[in-house]
C-alpha cells in the first residue's frame, strides 16, 4: 500500500500541473455513478482501475473522504483480490496462462521467455518504456491450445519459448493495423449463411482472423451471405471451424480452417450475384488454383467429413443438456433460442405450483455441479421452506479452476439458458432478487450475460411481473476481483456484501441467512443450464441418463496430453477410458496414459489401470479424488506426478483465503515439503511427514477449500508413492524436476551453431563445425536448444547422469 | 437444548457456542481467536472438536449446538488437530518467549530483566533483581564464562550488550541496595515452550541498530506478552517442544509503537484477527494466504484502545511496562 505513493509514475491523463485535479473529478465521477456504501467498495475499485489502469492512492484518498469506506476496509479488500493493481502496469499487459494444461506442456518456461525477450529486470514485471507488463494469470480457460497467451484483448495459442519474439512482434503489427483498418459492411441479399464458433478458444485459435476474411471475402467476390457468430463449439482442437449453410439448408462444416482457404471455401459453394463476376472469379480461382502453391496440398474445400471422420467420433457419446444447441444457436439471438423451445420451460414452470417444481427437480436426481455434489433439489426446497419476502438466487459463475473452462463457455455461448435455469430456480423457492456472480477474467461472458438480460428484460423475460405473470426477479451482473475462494459460497456472499472473501462456518447456511442476512440460493452455472431440461422433459426423462445417484450429463473441459481436446458433455457413469480413447482420439503423441486429474486442485490424480472406472460423485470420491467442477487433464508418462502435485498445492496456497490455520499455514508447509522433496534434498521421514499434515488439512481446515486442497497430494501419494521415493533419492524419470536434470549435448551434433544462437543465457558457446557443450552452470533449462535442433542432439538427462556417448 | 459431550448430556442455553457449552460443562478447551463476549471468527483451530455425527472436526468457538449433536473434545483426532494447529502457528511465529540470556546464566539471574530497570533507571529495582540470585555477584560473574554475552542477540546485529560490565557498574554506584537473602521470584520454568526468534535478516540488523536507544544497548528480545500468552501455554500442555516443520518465511521483526504505552509487534501475531474485529478503522489485513499479514496504518493508531492487548492470545499487541 504505502508503497505505491513512492512509485507513483508520471501520470498519462493530464499534465502535472493539474494532475490531482483531473484525477479528483474523474474519481467523484465514478462514486456518483456507483455508489458511496461499503458494500459497493469492489464494483468501486473495479472501476477505478477501468479508469486509471490502477489504484492512485488520490483516488483512493478521494474514497475516504467522500464514502463510508474506510482505511481499514479497502486495504483489507483492496489487496485480497488479485485484480486490483496498487501499482501501473504497462500500456499492454501480457497474460500468460499457468493453468494445468499449460503447465504441463511448460507455460513457466514461456513465461521466463518472455521476461528475457523484453529484457525485465529482475523483480520488476514491467519494460523500462512501459510498453508491456508481463504476468502470470491462474487460466485463461483455453486449455486446449496450452500453452496460451493473452495480451491485452488478443489471445494467442500453443506459444512456444521459441515463439515469444514473434508472438510479440505481430501484436505490434496488429495494433498499427488495427489503427487503419475500418471494416465494411455490406449484408443485403443473402445466399446462404456462413456459422462460425466465436468462443474464447475459437478466438484464440484465429476465428476473428476468419469472420473479416469472410467478410472482405463475401464482399469482394460478390457472395452476399450472412455471416453468424455462434458460441462455442465444443471441439476446440478442431477450430476455427465453420459451417457453410446453403439456401437448400444442407450444411458442410470445415474443421481448422484458414484465412487463405475462406475464398476457395465461398467459391464453392455461392454463386456471386452477376453474371460478369461469376465469369471473372471463375477465371481467377483457376488461375490461383494453378499457380499457387497451395495446389498441391490442397485439400482445403473438401468438407468435413472427407477430411476426416474425427470430429463424428469426437461427438459421438456425448449427450446434449447443457450445451443442447451446441454449433448453431447464435449466443445473443432470443428468437432463434425460443425458436427451439427455449423458455418453454419457463412457460411450464409459472403455470405449475412452486412446491412441484421443487418436487421435479428433487425426483430427478440432480446434483449441484460446482463440485460438492449436494442434491439442488434439496437445497431448493430448505431455501422455499424458509419464510420471507426477499430471497436472492446466486449464479455462481466463479469458475476459478486451472484447467476448467464449462462455465466460462456456458455463460458465453448459452446464457439464455442458464438465465432461464435461473427464472425458474427464482420463482421455485420464491426469490425476488437474482445475481450473476461472474469472474472477471471472463469479459466475453459478462458482455453476453448483460447483453442477454437486457434482450430478456425487453420481453419481459426478466424484471417485474415475467411473462405478464406475477412472479417478479430482478436479475443483476456481480464481477468477482479474482480469489479462488470465492467459489465457496459464503465467500462469494461475503464479497459481494463488500468484504474480504472470508468464508463463513456454517451452520448457519446461506439457505437460512445468506445475503445481507436474507434466504439465499447458490447454484452453479451448470447447474443451473440442467434446470430447463429437467422441467420441459420432466424428472423421469432426466433420471434415465446417468448412474444410480449420480443423474444427468456432465460437461467437462478435456485438456493436457490427449489428441482431441475440447469441451464435452457425456452422460454421468461414463469411464475415464471412453473419455480419453472414444471421444479425445487416444494420448498425444501414441505416449502410453499414466493418470487423467480430475477435478483440478480439488481432485486428485487417478492412474490408468482404475480409468476404467465410471466417471460419478461417489466413485470419484472413492477414489479420492472429486468431481470438482470438471477440468479433465490428461496425463502421459512424461509426466511428473510429485510436479503436478506441487503445481496444484501451489496454487491452492497462493488463493487460500487465510483464515484458518491449516490451509493458511498448513498448505505452505505441504508446499515447502513438496519443493523439498523435487529440489532432491528431502529425506523419506519428509514423506511422511507431509502425508500426516495432508490428512490433517483435509480433516481440519474450516471451508471447502481446504479440505480438498490436499487431494492432489493424497491421490499421488497412494498411486504412486514410488515416484516420491525415487525423488528423495535424486531421480526423477521424466525430467521435470528442474534440479535433477541438466541438458546435454550428444555425439549427434554436428556444430550447425543454431542451438548456441537459440540459447538466451550463453550457456552454449558459438562452435561452428564442432560438436557444441552446454555449461550446466549458467543453463536455465528453457529447452530452446531442444526446440532448435533438428538432429535431437541435445537431450534431457539426470543430473548425476553421465552424457550416454554414442559412437 | 440437550447435546452430549463426551457422551454426557449437557444443557446449551440460547445462544451458546459449543466452546461455552463445554466449558461450563467442565470441559477445558483451549483457544486462541476466541474471547468471550468479544467479536471473532473462527481462525486457530486449537479448540476443535469432534461432531461424533459427521465425524468431522470443527472450530468449538463459532459452532451453535444443534438438537441431537453430540461432540467429543478428547478424542485422539481432536487431540492431533489442536497439537498440529499449535505447530503449524509456531513454524509462522518468530519471537523469544525468554531472552536466551536469561536462560543460560547458570545462577539463574533473569538478565533481561535486570537489564530492562537499568535501561529505565530504575537501578534499586534492578539491584534487587541482582540480589535475588547472587550472594557474592563480583565473583559470581567473574568465574563465570559469561553464556550469557555469547548467546546475546545483540552479538550477531554489532556487539553483544556488555552485561558484566553493567552489574558491576551499577554495584559499584550503589552497594547498600544490595540484600543477598532474597527469594529468586524470577526464576526460568524450563519446561515452558520456548519459542526461538532465530537468525536476523540484514534488514532487520540495521533496523534494530538504528531502533534500540536503550543505555545498555539491550534490544529486549524477551516476549513481553509471555505471562498472558495463550500460545505458549497450549504448547506446553500439549507437550511441544519445538516445530516440526522448517519455516520458509520470516516475517520482520519490528517493534511498532502504536501510542501510549501500546506496542504491536507482527512477527508475534498468529492472523487470529480478533485486533480486526473488535477495532473500528484500526487494524486491517493485507494480502491472502499464507502471505496475510495484520496491519495498522499510521493514519488509524488514533483509534485503537489499549483494550486490545487484553485481547491478543499472544505477545504480538502488549502495553510496555
Amino acid at each position: 500500500m504505502q508503497t505505491s505513493e513512492n512509485t507513483l509514475p508520471p501520470c498519462e491523463f493530464c499534465t502535472k500541473d493539474n494532475h490531482s485535479n483531473v484525477l479528483t473529478e474523474r474519481t467523484d465521477a465514478i462514486i456518483e455513478r456507483i455508489g458511496a456504501r461499503r458494500a459497493t467498495i469492489i464494483p468501486l475499485l473495479q472501476a477505478l482501475q477501468a479508469e486509471f489502469s490502477y489504484l492512485p492512492q488520490e483516488a483512493i484518498e478521494r474514497i475516504y473522504e467522500r464514502t463510508e469506506i474506510d482505511r481499514a476496509q479497502l486495504i483489507s479488500v483492496s489487496t485480497f483480490y488479485s485484480q486490483f493493481r496498487h501499482i501501473p502496469l504497462g500500456k499492454h499487459l501480457i497474460k500468460v496462462c499457468t493453468g494445468t494444461a499449460c503447465h504441463v506442456k511448460g507455460a513457466s518456461n514461456v513465461y521466463d521467455a518472455f521476461i528475457r525477450q523484453l529484457n525485465i529486470e529482475e523483480g520488476s514485471v514491467t519494460t523500462a518504456d512501459r510498453m508491456f507488463s508481463v504476468e502470470k494469470i491462474a487460466c485463461l480457460g483455453c486449455c486446449t491450445l496450452a500453452p496460451v497467451v493473452q495480451i491485452d484483448e488478443k489471445i494467442y495459442g500453443h506459444v512456444m519459448p521459441g515463439k515469444v519474439d514473434e508472438v510479440i512482434i505481430d501484436f505490434i503489427e496488429n495494433q498499427t493495423k488495427k489503427e487503419k483498418e475500418e471494416l465494411q459492411k455490406a449484408q443485403r441479399q443473402a445466399a446462404g449463411e456462413v456459422r462460425l464458433g466465436m468462443g474464447s478458444c475459437c478466438m484464440a485459435s484465429g476465428s476473428a482472423d476468419i469472420y473479416k476474411e469472410l467478410q472482405s471475402a463475401s464482399a469482394q467476390l460478390g457472395i452476399e451471405i450472412n455471416i453468424k457468430p455462434v458460441g462455442c463449439v465444443g471441439v476446440c482442437n478442431k477450430v476455427p471451424l465453420i459451417d457453410v449453410v446453403s439456401a437448400d439448408g444442407a450444411i458442410d462444416r470445415y474443421p481448422n480452417v484458414k484465412a487463405a482457404e475462406i475464398k476457395e471455401i465461398l467459391h464453392h459453394h455461392f454463386k456471386p450475384a452477376g453474371y460478369l463476376k461469376r465469369l471473372k472469379n471463375n477465371i481467377l480461382w483457376h488461375i490461383d488454383t494453378l499457380h499457387t502453391d497451395a495446389t498441391w496440398d490442397n485439400v482445403v474445400w473438401k468438407p468435413e467429413h472427407e477430411r476426416t471422420g474425427l470430429i463424428s467420433s469426437f461427438l459421438h457419446n456425448q449427450k446434449h443438456i447443457s450445451t443442447e444447441g451446441f454449433g448453431f444457436l447464435a449466443p445473443l439471438n432470443l428468437d432463434e433460442y425460443t425458436a427451439h423451445g427455449g423458455f418453454d420451460a419457463l412457460q411450464k414452470a409459472l403455470a405449475t405450483p412452486r412446491k412441484e417444481i421443487v418436487e421435479a427437480i428433487l425426483k430427478s436426481g440432480l446434483r449441484g455441479r460446482g463440485g460438492g455434489g449436494f442434491p439442488t433439489g434439496k437445497k431448493w426446497e430448505i431455501v422455499a421452506a424458509v419464510q420471507g419476502e426477499h430471497k436472492y438466487v446466486i449464479c455462481n459463475g466463479d469458475e476459478g479452476d486451472p484447467g476448467a473452462f464449462m462455465d466460462r463457455m456456458m455463460l458465453e455461448s448459452y446464457p439464455f439458458r442458464v438465465i432461464e435455469g435461473m427464472l425458474i430456480a427464482g420463482y421455485a423457492v420464491g426469490a425476488d432478487k437474482g445475481i450473476f456472480y461472474i469472474r472477471a477474467e471472463y469479459p466475453l461472458a459478462v458482455e453476453r450475460i448483460k447483453k442477454a438480460l437486457a434482450l430478456c428484460r425487453e420481453r419481459k423475460l426478466v424484471g417485474s411481473s415475467i411473462a405478464g405473470g406475477s412472479f417478479s426477479l430482478e436479475i443483476a451482473v456481480f464481477e468477482g476481483a479474482g480469489a479462488f475462494v470465492c467459489g465457496e459460497e459464503t465467500a462469494l456472499i461475503a464479497s459481494i456484501e463488500g468484504e474480504r472473501g472470508f468464508p463463513k462456518q456454517r451452520p448457519p447456511y446461506p439457505a437460512a441467512c445468506g445475503l445481507n442476512g436474507l434466504p439465499t440460493l447458490v447454484n452453479n452455472v451448470e447447474t443451473l443450464s440442467q434446470i430447463a431440461y429437467v422441467v420441459k422433459h420432466g424428472s423421469e426423462a432426466y433420471r434415465s441418463v446417468g448412474t444410480e445417484k449420480s443423474k444427468g450429463t456432465k460437461v467437462f473441459a478435456l485438456a493436457g496430453k490427449i489428441n482431441h481436446g475440447g469441451l464435452i458433455e457425456v452422460p454421468m457413469g461414463i469411464t475415464l477410458n471412453q473419455i480419453i480413447e472414444d471421444i479425445g482420439g487416444g494420448v498425444e503423441g501414441g505416449r502410453k496414459l499414466k493418470a487423467v486429474q480430475i477435478g483440478g486442485p480439488s481432485g486428485g490424480c487417478i492412474p490408468a489401470e482404475l480409468c476404467g472406472n465410471p466417471v460419478d460423485f461417489d466413485a470419484l470420491i472413492q477414489l479420492g479424488a472429486m468431481m470438482g467442477s470438471g477440468g479433465l487433464v490428461v496425463l502421459s508418462e512424461d509426466d511428473c506426478m510429485v510436479d503436478v502435485a506441487r503445481y496444484f498445492l501451489n496454487f491452492t496456497c497462493d488463493q487460500s483465503c487465510g483464515k484458518c490455520t491449516f490451509c493458511r499455514v498448513g498448505t505452505r508447509r505441504m508446499l515447502d515439503l513438496l519443493n523439498k522433496i523435487c529440489s532432491g534434498k528431502a529425506s523419506l521421514a519428509d514423506i511422511d511427514l507431509l502425508e500426516e499434515l495432508a490428512v490433517n488439512v483435509k480433516r481440519s481446515s474450516l471451508c471447502g477449500l481446504g479440505k480438498t486442497a490436499p487431494n492432489p497430494v493424497l491421490t499421488t501419494l497412494k498411486y504412486f508413492r514410488h515416484e516420491y521415493e525415487e525423488h528423495v533419492k535424486g531421480i526423477c524419470k521424466t525430467g521435470t524436476c528442474k534440479d535433477m536434470v541438466k541438458y546435454v549435448i550428444t555425439q549427434d551434433c554436428i556444430g550447425c551453431t543454431r542451438c548456441a544462437k537459440a540459447c538466451p543465457v550463453s550457456a552454449i558457446p558459438y562452435t561452428p563445425y564442432e560438436i557444441h557443450t552446454i555449461d550446466t552452470e549458467k543453463c536455465v533449462l528453457c529447452g530452446l536448444c531442444v526446440e532448435e535442433c533438428s538432429y535431437e542432439a541435445v537431450k534431457k538427462i539426470g543430473k548425476a547422469q553421465k552424457a550416454s556417448v554414442k559412437p | 437444548m440437550q447435546i452430549l459431550i463426551n457422551n454426557r448430556p449437557v444443557e446449551a442455553l440460547e445462544g451458546e457456542t459449543l466452546i461455552e457449552v463445554a466449558r461450563r460443562a467442565g470441559s477445558s478447551i483451549p483457544s486462541l481467536c476466541y474471547a468471550k463476549g468479544a467479536k471473532h471468527k473462527s481462525s486457530c483451530m486449537a479448540c476443535a472438536v469432534k461432531d461424533c455425527k459427521s465425524g468431522q472436526i470443527i472450530p468449538s468457538c463459532t459452532t451453535l449446538p444443534v438438537e441431537g449433536m453430540a461432540i467429543d473434545t478428547e478424542d485422539a483426532e481432536v487431540k492431533l488437530a489442536r497439537t498440529l494447529s499449535l505447530e503449524l502457528l509456531l513454524s509462522d511465529h518468530r519471537a523469544d518467549c525468554e531472552a536466551p540470556c536469561s536462560m543460560v546464566c547458570s545462577s539463574g539471574l533473569d538478565v533481561e530483566r535486570f537489564l530492562g530497570y537499568y535501561d529505565a533507571g530504575q537501578h534499586r529495582e534492578a539491584l534487587e533483581v541482582l540480589s535475588a540470585v547472587f550472594s557474592l555477584p563480583e565473583v559470581a560473574c567473574d568465574a563465570c564464562k559469561a553464556p550469557c554475552e555469547k548467546v546475546c542477540r545483540r552479538g550477531s546485529v554489532d556487539k553483544s550488550v556488555a552485561i558484566r560490565a553493567i552489574i558491576k557498574e551499577l554495584l559499584a554506584v550503589d552497594e547498600k541496595a544490595y540484600n543477598g537473602e532474597k527469594k529468586n521470584e524470577y526464576a526460568k520454568d524450563k519446561s515452558l515452550y520456548q519459542s526461538r526468534l532465530g537468525r536476523f535478516t540484514s534488514t532487520e540488523k540495521e533496523h534494530l541498530q538504528a531502533a534500540t536507544s536503550s543505555p545498555s544497548r539491550c534490544l529486549h528480545c524477551a516476549c513481553a506478552g509471555r505471562e498472558k500468552c495463550r500460545l505458549r501455554l497450549y504448547s506446553t500442555e500439549a507437550g511441544i517442544k519445538r516445530s516440526r516443520y522448517e519455516a520458509s518465511s520470516a516475517l520482520p521483526m519490528k517493534k511498532i509503537p502504536i501510542g501510549g504505552s501500546l506496542c504491536f509487534e507482527p512477527a508475534k501475531c498468529i492472523r487470529c484477527g480478533l485486533c480486526v474485529y473488535n477495532s473500528k478503522n484500526g487494524f486491517t489485513f493485507t494480502g491472502r494466504g499464507f502471505k496475510m499479514e495484520i496491519v495498522l496504518p499510521e493514519e488509524n493508531k488514533a483509534n485503537i484502545s489499549e483494550n486490545l492487548a487484553k485481547l491478543c492470545p499472544t505477545g504480538a499487541i502488549y502495553k510496555q511496562k
